[in-house]
Parts: structure tokens; C-alpha cells; sequence
């Protein structure tokens, strides 16, 4: 029997099992939307509330009872040993018992107290009109703050609570009224850590969510800028912003991200680092498939193009989806440059991505394969330097390589601005000192240093961490088989990167499979030229602007014409 | 049926301008100098031509039967025996092909890049890689060959234009090489160098509709025609035909010998990348249409199971030639003479039968009634 | 399940990593000779010298080569040391086999791939080179750019002599005294695949450099005369100019070749001759002795103005050459102080140069056509259009007829531009006579 099942085994290794078929998720054109927008329809439907009157508090029902409601928060908040948990108890209008609830910390002490507490307090005349009404009442005509709503669910409730809301409680009532009294600490808007600019705005996302929405909305005031929250992680219960131009956004993008939003069951996300792991196309890649900016502005360009961003609550990042490569390459100073300026700096960035990735594996290949092609004396001093140098170049190379990464992560964990700075110097010295002690050649510290620039030239932390291990891919290739070797891994890594898919979105689209640009790929048109969205994301509204935006250069173009004209009467008249 | 996807004109141009153009780099180029002399930059215009009409006719057939592949249309007209039988020699045959486009490929890279790396070794990397992108599937393959075809292209005018200083008009007299007959009978044997502009009738599925195939065939023709006809004319102009007959690769060779000043010379391992890229490239493609042939024939659903099978059968022919002697004289012959015959030849007498059975449009389940 | 599958593609990973590498050679396992002489041997086929650069440069970046590791100041040691090269000579049946053998000596590989010139002694290009060639066309690493010489004497003296006396490279300093030809139009300079092809065209011959050893006797010990002549035709050979200084090898003319063979010589003159037809004269200083005031020089800088026509055609049976030489140049000096500068004066200047260098072309050609017979010029290229097919062109056999063709020669000369100074005023003094 054990026999059989190892050569059951044996087999299985070699023989093929067909796979289960996925649906690829792929963005509709616009003509086949209309079927979608009625599945969409289809599925939200609104549950009915339930309105049954019960007398024990649990996770489904309030109870109208005061006592069973308190315990229930009691028990859920885990209190006395939470200390967070606070609970006071009083009487409104003297005479009806309440209570409300809130976490130490997370509120605004001053607007407990004098807009919740004092008006219930000193309100002296309420009319007798059943508990459901009077509740009604205290919100509509008491009750000083400015969000205050009716909660009918526990766990909604206890959501608010969690989230920084009072929880009002009046005895009888069978529903809470969850006041916004969000008050915690938190940072202001400060200018961006890690995509800094010369020309533009200066200023970055922050911790607070509703901040971060209002950034966007600041730069983009249009009513179809629709903001939808989704709750992610069962126990973080981390609230994400889901935010799309409506009329723009294609809505089966909208439906595909809120689906893997929804439809995760971990007990832990926090940040956007993890969400995008969480929502991600292909996990086992290095380069990224969401772009992660921390820059309203970008964002809300990506908006406008017709893309979605989701800004989780805590991490001062919006995740941007679907994007291709090219999204990875662009900053928002090209935009702000005039476009010569922007291209060349695009131009230059290509070129560090190839630096960074191929520069240590040509020299390997040149050194160990292809010496025909070193100038002859470069060659002789090369080999000059490298006579005492006991390692072979490939050794060499790593050497160099891994001691520059050691740097550079330690220069990271330094603690303080000093850190950076340490690192170059222990980079310098580490250089001359292992050329001096004949352990690496010189050429090398050049070769390294170069790399290492071009990868500090990618403008986006993931990808340059992905072009960072792509590197070592392209050393072993050159090592094996110098030049053709980096030609077989070229073409593997093409070959994954178009094979991989940002939300439906092939990764290399524009490029190839190839479809029409906005005239802001590689080269930039001037942004009056840029008059369409970028194709490949199939927008609903596919034009930004008319092909003349510059109504004024068709005005002083008709003017000129007509002075011409008129210029021609008089001398026909004359 | 076989999953693969949908591609556009500008990938599907990409592929099969990249598969005719890429014998530019092996012997190819040598051997037309040395069967028509001073005459090759025409003798290519006389294959281009043939392969024009030859095509044309193709894709009347294809127009007979709008949205079926060419192993299709063989099983509709030719019956399910014949025409599966017919199906399969197609995909024997472009593995054959695939498989000593690659040993071509080795014997070149072993001559002159690694004379000491032993073969299967260049052999396994190869088809690892081939293999993967077999894997992906047509759609990525399309892309990679989209994305390959302008480094490819731009390598090669850089390396014409830096050899310029070579070219010499006188060169190319004798205006009429060895003969026009000679010239004339290598032209029209030759069109076979433009066959692989029939593996888009084989794709047919992935492409929008006939216009397409129509289109991006033509296209690719023309630009192949003129792509070798310019290179040709610049090797001999270079080279004359006395030693440009000698050399193992033609285009190989023009970049060794590139001296600009005391730095810009002798670039050809920079050269090397374009060639390995398109080699790349365009065994991979062939390998993925010998099995997707395979798998219309059987009407399998995926190519995936098949790689490996067909990796290790690449592997096998590829290794199966004695010598270089024999890869140039026999195989090489067979696929850039000969093949034409078959390739184009097949599917014309489908034409004409079809012709004569007055059968058109149709699918396989009608015929099965 | 899982494991076992990463066991097989480590597996299959390792050979991978294990078989490779196999051409992968330390860039300092090898060395690199710069340049190749062959003689003929005395117990095999052929004698060939290496030169190759020594890694004794001062470790830290200095250029290598550096002159401190040679055998001291500038005299070969035994072990054939020189300013920061090696050199060594080995007898062989081929040269291929001769890079071979010298593995028993030399610590590390030898690689062809930066060869920068082949020097055939003279005895040994005047027996044919064609064997010789054949093995270094076929063999990969020899670079197809590295420029052919023949030299008078023994390529291994020859290349005994080579070495830089400016810089610390001698790369530098061979690849620069190529260009040289460039300068002057004193010498040819011909890159193996073009030697290669003249070889085996059916419609030119072959050139090479010409050079030589100078061993510094040949300055006249003699007191010099009263009035010297103006000799305006450079007529020597390498290794017998009278100078003294720099390096002792020196580049002077053109061997010309017929078939695989050496069959003479052009001096410097004629040298560039041949390369005004052949249109690769860059730059030529030349001082012309002044008709109007005999033992005077005019110098002027000459160059082609525009590419040379040359027609070939059929007259009955026998070909016909017009050549039409377009050149022009600039005035160095005019030692006699006549002013050809002016308009009405600078026609004559030009037809007097006109006339010179119709001679001197017509000389040249003559010369070729009748000790030679070796059509270096590339004339046949203008009468294989003539023939539909190669065949007919093989037959007709153009090397048997070039010696039997009619030259014209038409030259335009125009002084373009006078140097910095136009007109010169004469020198008053009743004392001064020619």
C-alpha cells in the first residue's frame, strides 16, 4: 500500500493535473458596460431593518433595557480590566437615565462636555412622547454636535465607540445615538517624506483618514468625487477610503476592488503595505502592481485619469489601482515642468532603471567574456589594478554588492538624519580602504557606486527594490554566460513583467499590448496636447479636453484672420 | 479550444516581422551572396514578391472561411483524417524548424562567443527561457516580440550606419551576379524565407478578423522584403561577394570589423544582445505554435501540459545534427528553400479544393452531420 | 510534494550553475598581444614575435605598462622585458599553432583579441602570405581592424623597436602612428579585412604599409655643400632616412602586393599618388620647387577637393581609364616672394601644381602598370559593370589586362586659402639675390 502510493506519488510529480479555471478579471469596454451596471444593481440590494423590540442585549439586537445594554458593553469592551473603556452614567432632564460611552483617548474631552453633557444636563422640559421619540428629540433639538445619527446595530455601535464616536444611551430606547467626538492625537499635513520636489505643491497625506479624503477633495472640487469606506481586518478593523471620480472611473474597477476588499478575512491589516498585499494581482513578483504615493496631488491625478485610490486609515499613503510600469517611472515635477524638461528627466530616469540593473552584470560579462570590446589601454589599466587582487571578479562584485546593501540598510536603521550621511562616508571609506588593501579593484567602486546612484534615481521605493534583486538575477546570468546569459534573463524578465496584471490591466499595457496613449508615456506632449485619458484603463469619459483647450490661440488665430481680411478691404478700397 | 487570448496588429506585425527578419544574423546572409553573388539584394525582392502572391493566396482561403484557423479550414475541406493528418506535419514542422533555428543559433554562438561552454548547457538555458514564455502563453509572447522588435530594429540601423565607412557602390558590380536564371530560380526558391508569415494563419483565432490577418501579413512581408533587400545591399557593398560568401554570420561578422575611431570599435558584444534577444524570441514563438498546431489538431484546451514534452522534443531535434557542416547544407536549406513548397503549398491546394468542392465557410461541427 | 519539486529544480539548477562558467576567463589570466611579426623560420614554416603589455603598473588605478618593471631604460632584456611589453619569438608550422606553443613559457593565455597589427617581413610577403592568412580569417579571436605592415628586414627587429617614446602605452602609440598616414599621406595603411579582400577580389590587388628600422647612421656625416638641392621627390625607403631621434621604426610608402604575393614598392611620393586616385588623401604638406625662380619651394597643404571621378570604358578591347583628380589646398610659403596669391597670379600657381601632380599621377600609374602590374588603384571596379555576370568578369580576367589599359589623367588643383597672410612684400636690399 505505501508502495503504491510513493509511486503514486512519483507520478504525480511528472504527470499534469489540469488546473481549476480562474476568472481573470479584466476591465470591460465601455459599450459592454451596461450588462454590468445591472449585475451591479442586482446585488445591492438594501436590507430591511430590523425594527423587533427585544429585552436581552446580545450582538444582534439592542435591548431597551438600560442595564442589559451597559453589561453588554461592559462585556464586550472587556472592562473593568480596560481601563480605555469609560462609562458615565446620569440623568436627562432629571429624570431619564442614561448613559454615554467613549474610549479615553480617542475623544475630544471638550466636546463631551460641553456640547453631549451640558445641553442633556441642563435641559429641563422634555416632552413626554415614548422612548423611541424622545431619543428623536434629544437629537434633533439638544444635542450640540455636528454629526450625531441613530445606530440601530451593536456592532456598529461598537464600532463608533471604537473609532473615537460617544455612544448615547437613553433608558427605553431600543437604538444608540453615536456622536462624532473624534478627538485624538495626530500629525499635521507635513511635506512629503519620500517623493519630495523641486516645483509643486509641498504637501504629503498624514495618519487621519478624514484628512487625507479632504486633501484629495481640496485639489479636486467635484461632485461626482465619491468617497466610499470599507472596513477591513476583523479585529483592526482598519477603515478604508475607497475614492473615485464617478463619470470617469470605469465602475467595474470600482466593483473589483470593493469585491477584494470585502472579501478579506484576516484577522490583521494594517496599513496600506499590507492591504496591497491583501488585493494585489500576483504575489509572487518583485515589482509592485499598486502604485503607493503619498502625494495628494498625484493622487488626484490619477483620479482624473480614471483610476481609484484606496487611503487606509493610519498609514499616511494612497494606494492608486489599476497601474502599469510607466505609472512607476513618473513623478508629478515632469508635470509641473515644462515638457522638454519632463521628458528629459523621464529619459534619465530609464536610464538609471538600466544602470541599476544591468551596469554590475555588463562589467562581469565584459570582464569574464567580452574583453574585445574594452578600449585596449582601459583594459591594461584595469587589469593593472586588478593584478593583486586575489578574487575573481564575480566574487568581486558580490563583495562590493552586498557590502554596499549592508550600508545603505544600515544607514536606514541609524537612528536620525546623521544616518544617511554615515552611510556615504562608511561607503567611501569602506572603498578606498578595501582598494588600498588590494581586495577589490577600483573600476568596482565606480561600477558599484553607479548602480547604486541609479537605483537612488528610481523615483518609486518598491520598484527600486525590485530592480535591486533584479540585479543579482542579471550578475548570475552574466557570471554563467556573460552577455548571452543577460540576454536570456532580459527577455525572461520582459516576458513576467507583460505577463503580470494590475487589476485587469496588462502591467506593460500602452506599451505592449499597445494601445492609444495621453501623449504622456515616455516623451510628454505639452499638457494642452494631453486631450485623452490613457486607453488602457478604459475610462467612461475618454476625452480630458476638447482638442483646443486653449481657447484663447484659437482666438487670436480668428482675430489675426480677420485683421487680414479686413487689412485686404481697405486695400481693396483703397 | 486553445486558450490564447487576442492580440493586435501591432503585435501581430511584431511577430512575424521578428521571425523573418531574424535570419538577417545567422548564415543566412552568406549563403544568398554565395548562391547569387552581387545579385542577393534583388534575388530577395524576387522571393519577397513570390511570397506576396503566394500569400495573396492564402488569405483567399483564409476569406473563404472568416474566424478559422488554417487547421480548421484543412479539417473542413480535407475531411477530419486528412486534414488532422495535415495539422499535425504543420506542427511537426514548425518544431523542426524551431528546433534548428536553435541549433543554428548555437552553432553561430559557440563559433564565435563561447567556443567552450558546451552545448546543452547553452541549449538548456535556452529553452528554459524559451519554455516560460511558451508557458505565458501567445498573448505575452506577442508582447515581448512587440516590446523586442525596436531594440532589435534600432541595433541593427546602428550597426549599418556605424559600418558605413566600409561600403564601397562599386561592390555590387557585376550588377547580375551568377546569371539572372540563377538569380531568378534562388528567388523563387528563396520565398521560403518569407514562409513564417504563414504562422498568422495558424494564430488566425488571436487576430480581430481577415483584415487583419490580410494586413499584418502584408505588412510584415513588406517590411521584411525591404528590411533584407537594404541589408543585403550594404553586406555586399561592404564585403563584395568573394568574402562575403566566407562568413559564417554576415551581420555578425560587419560588426567586428566596425572601427570608428579608437574607442567605437569593434562592438559586436553589445550586437550580441539584439541577436540573442530576437533568437530568443523567435524560437519561442515557433515553439508555442508548434504545440498550439498540436493542441487545434486535438483540440486540447491548454498548451501548458504540453511545454515540457515539447521542450525536451526541442531539445532533442536541436541536438540531433552532427555539424555545422550539415546544419548549414542540409537543414537550413530544407527550411529556407524548400519549406516554402510545403508550407505555402499545403494550404494552396486546400484552395483549390475547396475551390472545387465549392466549400466555404462552415465549422467542423457542421461537417461532422 | 512541494520538496521534492524544489529538490529537482535545485538539482537541475546546480548543474546548471556547475557546467557553466566554462568560458569565463579572469580578464587577468590572459594576456594580450599587441601586435604580431612573422618571419620565415629556419626549422619550421614560419618564425612569429609577440609583443604584449606587462601588468607591472603601479597597483591603484596607474596606468599599467608603466615603464619602471621594463628591462631598464629602453634595451631589451633577456627575457625579452621592453618599457612595460614583452616580447617573445617562437618557431612554428602556423601561426596559430606558434600562439600555442608559446604556452609553455608564458603563464597565462594568449588572446588574439587586441592584436592591433601584423608585420610581415619583406622576404616573407615577397613568397606569398595566403596560407598565412587564412588561418587568422578563420580564427575568432583575431580582430579583423588591426592594420597589416611589411617591413624591410626582420619583423622581429622591427618589433624590437617598437615602443613608445611619449607615453607609458604603447597601445596608444601604435594605434596613433596608424592615423599617422592620415596626417601625412606618406604611408598607407591597410586594416586585415580590407588586405584580406584586395587579396581575393578579382577586381584590385592588395597594398599594405611599408616600414623599416632606422638604425640613426644615415644622417651624412659630409660637410654640407655650398647651395643644397631642393629635392622635392622623397625618394627613399624605411629605414634610410636621414634623421635621428624618436622611435627607430618608422612608416614610409606603400608594398604592393600581386595576388598573395609582395612584388614591390611606391616611396612616399607615389604613395600619395596613389592615395589622391584612391581618394584617401587626407592632408599632404608638399613643397614644390617654384618654376619662376628654380631652387625656391612653395609649400602647400594639399587635399582633395572632391572625390575622385574615374570612368573606365572599352575601347576596342581595350580598356580605357579617365581620371579626374579634384583638388585643392592651402599656400604654406612662398619662399621666392612672387606674388601668386593675387587674382591674376594664383591661376598660374594653380596650373603649375596641376601639372606636377599629373605627372607625378601619370608616373605612378605607369610605374604600376609595368614593374607591378597590380591594379592597386581599384580601377577594375569601373569595368566589372561592363560584364553582365560574375562568370564573364572571372573569365575576362581583369589582373591580365589592367597592365595594357590607357590612363587619362585630368587634375583640377584651386588654392583656396593662403594661410594667414595674403601677398608678400619683397625684400628691398640690392645685396639680395637668389
Amino acid at each position: 500500500m505505501q508502495k503504491k502510493s510513493s509511486i503514486h506519488n512519483l507520478f504525480s510529480l511528472i504527470s499534469y493535473k489540469e488546473k481549476k479555471e480562474i476568472n481573470d478579471f479584466y476591465i470591460p469596454e465601455i459599450n459592454e458596460e451596461d450588462k454590468h451596471v445591472q449585475n451591479n444593481s442586482k446585488q445591492s440590494s438594501i436590507k430591511s431593518e430590523t425594527t423587533n423590540l427585544s429585552v436581552d442585549a446580545d450582538d444582534n439586537n439592542i435591548s431597551t433595557i438600560m442595564q442589559a445594554n451597559i453589561e453588554y458593553l461592559f462585556k464586550k469592551f472587556n472592562y473593568p480590566v480596560n481601563k480605555d473603556f469609560v462609562m458615565r452614567e446620569f440623568l436627562v432632564a432629571g429624570k431619564y437615565k442614561a448613559f454615554i460611552a467613549y474610549i479615553d483617548g480617542m475623544v475630544d474631552r471638550v466636546t463631551i462636555n460641553n456640547f453631549i453633557l451640558r445641553p442633556l444636563l441642563n435641559f429641563t422640559n422634555l416632552p413626554d412622547m415614548g422612548n423611541d421619540s424622545q431619543l428623536d428629540f434629544l437629537l434633533k433639538n439638544v444635542l450640540e454636535t455636528n454629526q450625531a445619527e441613530k445606530v440601530t446595530k451593536p456592532a456598529d455601535i461598537v464600532y463608533g465607540i471604537l473609532s473615537g464616536n460617544t455612544c448615547l444611551y437613553v433608558d427605553g430606547c431600543s437604538y444608540y445615538l453615536s456622536c462624532e467626538t473624534k478627538g485624538f492625537e495626530k500629525r499635521g499635513v507635513e511635506t512629503p517624506q519620500t517623493e519630495g520636489l523641486v516645483r509643486g505643491p509641498q504637501e504629503a497625506f498624514n495618519e487621519n483618514l478624514r484628512t487625507n479624503v479632504t486633501l484629495i477633495r481640496r485639489l479636486i472640487k467635484d461632485t461626482n468625487l465619491t468617497t466610499e469606506f470599507v472596513k477591513v481586518g476583523k479585529r483592526t478593523n482598519v477603515q478604508c477610503a475607497v475614492v473615485y471620480i464617478n463619470g470617469i472611473i470605469n465602475p467595474a474597477i470600482v466593483q473589483e476592488v470593493k469585491r477584494r476588499l470585502t472579501g478579506i478575512s484576516a484577522d490583521l491589516v494594517m496599513g496600506d503595505g499590507m492591504l496591497e498585499q491583501f488585493i494585489e494581482d500576483s504575489s509572487y513578483t518583485v515589482v509592485p502592481t499598486i502604485l503607493s504615493t503619498e502625494r495628494p496631488d498625484r493622487t488626484a491625478s490619477h483620479l482624473l485619469e480614471g483610476r481609484i485610490a484606496i487611503i487606509v486609515d493610519g498609514t499616511p499613503f494612497a494606494l492608486i489601482a489599476p497601474v502599469t510600469l510607466h505609472s512607476f517611472m513618473h513623478t508629478p515635477e515632469e508635470t509641473f515642468f515644462k515638457w522638454p524638461v519632463g521628458s528629459l528627466i523621464r529619459l534619465i530616469r530609464i536610464f538609471a532603471v538600466f544602470v541599476a540593473a544591468l551596469l554590475p552584470a555588463l562589467y562581469i560579462g565584459m570582464v569574464g567574456y567580452h574583453t574585445e570590446m574594452i578600449p585596449t589601454d582601459l583594459m591594461i589599466a584595469i587589469i593593472s589594478a586588478k593584478e593583486n587582487v586575489p578574487f575573481p571578479t564575480v566574487l568581486e562584485v558580490l563583495l562590493m554588492e552586498l557590502s554596499f546593501e549592508l550600508i545603505r540598510e544600515a544607514g536606514v536603521r541609524i537612528p536620525g538624519l546623521i544616518g544617511n550621511t554615515l552611510g556615504i562616508i562608511g561607503a567611501l571609506i569602506l572603498g578606498q580602504a578595501a582598494v588600498q588593501a588590494n581586495i577589490v579593484s577600483p573600476v568596482l567602486i565606480i561600477i558599484v557606486a553607479v548602480t547604486g546612484l541609479g537605483n537612488f534615481a528610481i523615483p518609486n521605493f518598491s520598484v527600486a527594490f525590485a530592480v535591486r534583486i533584479i540585479r543579482f538575477a542579471f550578475i548570475f546570468g552574466a557570471a554563467l554566460l556573460g552577455f548571452y546569459g543577460i540576454g536570456l534573463v532580459l527577455v525572461a524578465v520582459i516576458a513576467l513583467l507583460s505577463n503580470m496584471k494590475s487589476f485587469g490591466v496588462p502591467f506593460l499595457s500602452i506599451t505592449a499590448p499597445k494601445t492609444s496613449t495621453s501623449g504622456d508615456l515616455i516623451f510628454k506632449k505639452p499638457v494642452w496636447k494631453q486631450e485623452k485619458r490613457p486607453d488602457n484603463i478604459n475610462p467612461l469619459d475618454v476625452r480630458r479636453q476638447p482638442n483646443i483647450s486653449r481657447k484663447w490661440a484659437q482666438e487670436d488665430a480668428e482675430s489675426e484672420e480677420r485683421k487680414n481680411i479686413d487689412d485686404g478691404r481697405r486695400d481693396e478700397d483703397a | 479550444m486553445l486558450k490564447e487570448g487576442k492580440i493586435g496588429l501591432a503585435e501581430a506585425v511584431s511577430i512575424t516581422t521578428l521571425l523573418i527578419i531574424t535570419k538577417i544574423f545567422y548564415s543566412s546572409t552568406a549563403v544568398v551572396v554565395k548562391k547569387t553573388g552581387t545579385a542577393a539584394w534583388y534575388m530577395t525582392i524576387i522571393s519577397f514578391l513570390t511570397s506576396m502572391l503566394l500569400f495573396t493566396l492564402v488569405y483567399i482561403l483564409m476569406k473563404r472561411f472568416p474566424g478559422k484557423n488554417i487547421i480548421e479550414i484543412f479539417q473542413i475541406v480535407l475531411g477530419r483524417f486528412i486534414g488532422k493528418s495535415l495539422g499535425l506535419g504543420f506542427s511537426a514542422f514548425i518544431l523542426y524548424y524551431s528546433a534548428m533555428s536553435l541549433r543554428e543559433f548555437l552553432e553561430l554562438l559557440k563559433a564565435y562567443v563561447l567556443p567552450y561552454t558546451p552545448p546543452s548547457l547553452i541549449f538548456a538555458s535556452f529553452i528554459c527561457v524559451t519554455i516560460l514564455l511558451a508557458y505565458l502563453g501567445f498573448e505575452v509572447i506577442a508582447r515581448v516580440s512587440y516590446i523586442s522588435i525596436y531594440p532589435v530594429l534600432i541595433g541593427l540601423g546602428i550597426l549599418l550606419i556605424l559600418a558605413s565607412t566600409y561600403y564601397k557602390v562599386d561592390n555590387i558590380k557585376p550588377f547580375f551576379g551568377y546569371g539572372l536564371n540563377t538569380t531568378m530560380y534562388n528567388g523563387v526558391m528563396r520565398s521560403s524565407a518569407y514562409a513564417e508569415v504563414m504562422l498568422l494563419a495558424v494564430a488566425m483565432n488571436t487576430l480581430k478578423d481577415t483584415k487583419t490577418f490580410k494586413k499584418a501579413g502584408y505588412i510584415s512581408l513588406v517590411f521584411g522584403g525591404a528590411f533584407f533587400s537594404i541589408c543585403l545591399l550594404l553586406y555586399v557593398m561592404a564585403f563584395s561577394y568573394t568574402i562575403g560568401s566566407e562568413n559564417l554570420s554576415g551581420m555578425f561578422q560587419l560588426s567586428r570589423i566596425i572601427y570608428l575611431s579608437r574607442f567605437v570599435q569593434r562592438v559586436e558584444s553589445l550586437f550580441l544582445f539584439i541577436w540573442v534577444i530576437s533568437s530568443v524570441v523567435t524560437v519561442s514563438i515557433s515553439f508555442y505554435m508548434s504545440m498550439a498546431t498540436y493542441c487545434k489538431v486535438f483540440d486540447i484546451p491548454s498548451q501548458k501540459p504540453l511545454v515540457y514534452v515539447f521542450g525536451i522534443l526541442l531539445f532533442t531535434l536541436a541536438i540531433l545534427p552532427k555539424n555545422l557542416s550539415e546544419v548549414i547544407e542540409i537543414h537550413m536549406i530544407v527550411i529556407r528553400q524548400y519549406s516554402g513548397i510545403w508550407v505555402f503549398g499545403g494550404p494552396i491546394i486546400v484552395l483549390l479544393i475547396s475551390l472545387l468542392l465549392r466549400k466555404k465557410g462552415g465549422s467542423i461541427k457542421d461537417e461532422k452531420i | 510534494m512541494r520538496k521534492s519539486r524544489l529538490l529537482i529544480c535545485l538539482l537541475l539548477f546546480s548543474s546548471l550553475v556547475l557546467s557553466g562558467c566554462n568560458d569565463l576567463i579572469e580578464i587577468d589570466e590572459m594576456i594580450y598581444p599587441l601586435i604580431i611579426g612573422v618571419d620565415i623560420g629556419v626549422e619550421n614554416k614560419v618564425r612569429m614575435t609577440l609583443q604584449y603589455p606587462t601588468y607591472k603598473g603601479v597597483t591603484g588605478g596607474a596606468i599599467g605598462g608603466g615603464g619602471e618593471g621594463g628591462g631598464g631604460g629602453g634595451e631589451i632584456s633577456k627575457t625579452g622585458e621592453l618599457e612595460g611589453t614583452v616580447i617573445t619569438t617562437i618557431e612554428a608550422s602556423t601561426l596559430l599553432e606558434g600562439v600555442n606553443l608559446l604556452n609553455i613559457a608564458v603563464s597565462r593565455r594568449i588572446s588574439l583579441t587586441h592584436t592591433k597589427m601584423l608585420v610581415f617581413s619583406e622576404e616573407f610577403a615577397r613568397k606569398g602570405v595566403g596560407e598565412y592568412l587564412a588561418p587568422m580569417m578563420r580564427y575568432r579571436e583575431t580582430r579583423r581592424i588591426m592594420h597589416v605592415v611589411v617591413c624591410r628586414g626582420k619583423a622581429e627587429d622591427f618589433i624590437k623597436t617598437n615602443k613608445s617614446t611619449i607615453g607609458a602605452s604603447a597601445t596608444k602609440s601604435m594605434e596613433l602612428m596608424v592615423t599617422q598616414s592620415e596626417n601625412s599621406g606618406l604611408f598607407s595603411k591597410e586594416t586585415f579585412i580590407d588586405f584580406y579582400h584586395d587579396i581575393l577580389s578579382p577586381s584590385q590587388n592588395a597594398i599594405t604599409a611599408y616600414a623599416g628600422v632606422n638604425d640613426f647612421n644615415n644622417l651624412s656625416q659630409d660637410e654640407p655643400p655650398d647651395n643644397p638641392p631642393l629635392n622635392e621627390y622623397y625618394n627613399f625607403v624605411p629605414g634610410e632616412v636621414p634623421r635621428k631621434g624618436a622611435a627607430q621604426r618608422e612608416f614610409l610608402g606603400t608594398a604592393v602586393f600581386k595576388t598573395d604575393k609582395m612584388v614591390g614598392y611606391l616611396n612616399a611620393h607615389e604613395t600619395r599618388y596613389l592615395m589622391m586616385i584612391t581618394g584617401k588623401l587626407k592632408r599632404a604638406l608638399v613643397s614644390l620647387e617654384d618654376v619662376n625662380k628654380p631652387g625656391y619651394a612653395i609649400v602647400v597643404d594639399k587635399r582633395i577637393g572632391r572625390k575622385p571621378v574615374i570612368k573606365g570604358y572599352f575601347e576596342d578591347g581595350i580598356p580605357v581609364i579617365n581620371i579626374k583628380l579634384n583638388m585643392e589646398g592651402d599656400l604654406g610659403a612662398i619662399q621666392s616672394r612672387i606674388n601668386y596669391d593675387s587674382m591674376e597670379r594664383i591661376e598660374e600657381l594653380n596650373r603649375m601644381i596641376e601639372e606636377r601632380i599629373k605627372k607625378g599621377v601619370e608616373r605612378t600609374i605607369k610605374k604600376v602598370q609595368k614593374e607591378f602590374k597590380s591594379d592597386i588603384f581599384d580601377f577594375g571596379y569601373k569595368f566589372a559593370g561592363y560584364f553582365d555576370t560574375i562568370q564573364e568578369w572571372e573569365e575576362y580576367d581583369w589582373h591580365k589586362h589592367f597592365p595594357e589599359a590607357k590612363i587619362n589623367v585630368e587634375v583640377e588643383f584651386n588654392v583656396r586659402r593662403t594661410g594667414v597672410m595674403y601677398g608678400s612684400s619683397p625684400i628691398l636690399d640690392s645685396d639680395y639675390e637668389e
